[in-house]
């Protein structure tokens, strides 16, 4: 692993009032991987995400991605280099289809200009085939073929976790940051969730995501990285924290881990 | 014979005004969930920058005061006023559009409504203050000569003409992946941010059509009415299109159509026959915002989609073959 890592984060520090939510986090996203960023309730994982994908502005520190550095870019610039975040709550486009709701993830469509969209309505449709057949085909991956003209409020929790993640299939990420992905769903679908993940990263999108739930971390994750109070706390593979005295400690006193509960 | 058919001309041209209104104020909330509680300002801009420049210069002597007086051809006066309309858009969609809180939007626009209302009644040499102007030019009526019926009635065709450019126009918008990107900022602004969509600039384009419909709607009412003061924009007639919007289906042009149709044209004239009402002209105006305000109210408790909601969006047909069918996981919540 001689490259430089695919995304670095480098002391990031961001205050709400005299809330401390990171304090100094650092760490790295090796390319092709699945890293969990775990680490008790309040611990700054969410808060990390949204410095990370630019929705927050951190008071300090550097966050860099394929080299580049990203730090108070706008979030749709962060997300055009190949960068796509998910929120922790699901939030689809609740009054836009099932397939409406993929079909505006691609970057750059032809018809996103306000001259081809007016004047020149031929020129997108090509386009547009294609991208509606590719949203058809990842449906289909994701078990949503069928709801594909229901509007995406009609769905139910666990199906909008499943449309977060076709919906940022379509944007083609290079990488996927996904908060909580697996947050209240039932175990069968947690394991479905897991196996879409790993088969995306076969497909050469690497992940970091937020998970309380360590079974799932264990299976699918490569490295791992513990968070408390705002603070990198360890990193490594789950065999090797479980070793490692302080991140037990951190997750005994932070608590509600296990519950799997999210803020 | 002649008085009926000029009063339902101009009862149309009411409409097609109304619709190119609501149309506008379509595209803003509709599509990209602007709050635009100053819809009348622009309209009030639209009108009277096309009217200084349709008009001949100030006669000194005369009290009017205003600036320009170009006498210029009608297209450039329509062309002048949607641009001033879509300027001013633009002006408040730089204040109000970076933050993301729609509530702030709202106070932005109210704010500046009052502002220009102030500053232009209150300026005599502007637009000739609280007086306003008198006497625009009509278009084609100096080589025509026609009289108040027939000119009416080819008013009414004029209109009828924009209003169905611009309909076509706003057609084409809400069907294209820019107006799905715009619908998404509408959704969650958030999340289309998160997936590259410059929700900023999106927002701003929306703003700034919608003025720019609401400014050509002012263009065609200072035109028909030849005459506009500051009097005549109060912020009821923005509720009026707002109205029209909500009855008719927010997000559907075919709903800001219908919503026109029955606020604009039906409610606002109907009041006006209404047994007791006829007796004192001066409660017509109350009577009217109490209907249209039952109207809202009636809509939002039993139909808040509206009379023609905005449907789904479809796409090109494709043969199923060319997907592959999988049976659906069940995803129950637990
Ligand atoms: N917008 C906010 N305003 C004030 N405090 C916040 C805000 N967001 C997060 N916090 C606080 O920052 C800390 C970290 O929150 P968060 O990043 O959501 O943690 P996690 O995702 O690890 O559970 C918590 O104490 C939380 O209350
Ligand atoms: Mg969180």
């Amino acid at each position: 692993m001689g490259e430089a890592p695919l995304l670095e984060v480098d002391g990031i520090r961001k205050a709400f009032g005299g809330v401390l939510a990171v304090d100094g986090a650092s760490f790295t996203v090796e390319a092709g991987t699945v890293t969990a960023l775990i680490g008790p309730n309040g611990a700054g994982k969410s808060t990390a995400v949204g410095i990370i994908g630019g929705a927050l502005a951190a008071d300090e520190g550097r966050v860099g991605f394929r080299g580049d550095e990203i730090t108070g870019l706008a979030p749709h610039r962060i997300a055009r280099r190949g960068l796509i975040r998910t929120f922790q709550i699901s939030r689809e486009y609740p009054a836009m289809t099932v397939l409406e709701n993929l079909m505006v993830s691609p970057m750059n469509q032809e018809g996103e200009k306000l001259a081809t969209a007016l004047l020149a309505h031929r020129r997108y449709r090509k386009q547009e085939r294609e991208l509606v057949l590719k949203a058809l085909d990842v449906l289909a991956d994701f078990g949503l073929y069928g709801m594909r003209d229901e509007y995406a409020r009609n769905l139910s929790g666990g199906q909008k976790r499943l449309l977060e993640l076709a919906r940022s299939v379509m944007a083609d990420p290079v990488m996927l940051i996904l908060d909580e992905p697996m947050a209240g769903i039932n175990p069968a679908l947690v394991s479905h969730i897991g196996e879409h993940i790993l088969r995306l990263r076969e497909a050469g999108v690497s992940f970091l995501m937020v998970e309380h739930n360590l079974e799932v971390v264990e299976r699918i994750c490569d490295h791992v990285i513990v968070l408390a109070v705002g603070r990198t706390l360890a990193r490594g593979t789950m065999a090797e924290l479980r070793q490692n005295e302080a991140v037990v400690n951190a997750y005994l006193t932070g608590g509600g881990v296990d519950a799997g509960t999210a803020r | 014979m002649g008085i009926i058919v000029g009063y339902i001309a101009t009862l149309g041209i009411y409409f097609c005004i109304y619709n190119i209104l609501s149309i506008g104020l379509n595209i803003q909330f509709g599509y990209a969930g602007i709050l635009d509680f100053t819809v009348i300002t622009f309209m009030a801009i639209g009108g009277y920058m096309a009217g200084v420049a349709s008009l001949g210069p100030e006669q000194p002597g005369s009290q009017i005061f205003y600036i320009l007086g170009l006498s210029l051809p009608w297209p450039v006066a329509l062309l002048i006023g949607a641009t001033a309309a879509g300027l001013l858009g633009c002006a408040i969609g730089l204040i109000a559009l970076r933050r993301l809180r729609s509530d702030y939007l709202a106070i932005v626009t109210l704010a500046a409504g009052s502002i220009i209302y102030g500053l232009v009644g209150n300026n005599s040499k502007i637009f000739d203050g609280f007086e306003g102007l008198v006497g625009v030019p009509q278009p084609f009526n100096g080589v025509l000569g026609l009289n108040p019926n027939s000119y009416a009635l080819l008013f009414l065709g004029f209109a009828a003409v924009v209003m169905a450019v611009l309909w076509v126009a706003a057609n084409r918008l809400r069907n294209s992946p820019l107006g799905r990107a715009m619908r998404a900022t509408r959704e969650d602004l958030e999340v289309a941010e998160a997936y590259g969509k410059n929700t900023y600039k999106l927002r701003m384009m929306a703003m700034v059509i919608g003025s720019v419909y609401v400014g050509v709607g002012g263009v065609l009412t200072i035109w028909y009415v030849t005459a506009m003061a500051p009097a005549g924009w109060g912020t009821s007639e923005t509720f009026v299109v707002w109205a029209a919007l909500i009855v008719g289906g927010v997000g559907s042009n075919g709903g800001a159509v219908i919503g026109s149709f029955l606020v604009a044209v039906l409610f606002n004239e109907v009041t006006r026959f209404l047994p007791g009402i006829s007796s004192d002209p001066s409660l017509i105006p109350e009577v009217r915002n109490i209907c249209i305000g039952a109207l809202v109210i009636l809509t939002l408790r039993f139909r808040p989609q509206g009379v023609m909601p905005e449907r789904k969006a479809r796409f090109p047909e494709l043969p199923e073959a060319s997907v592959r069918q999988e049976p659906a996981i069940v995803a129950e919540e637990v």
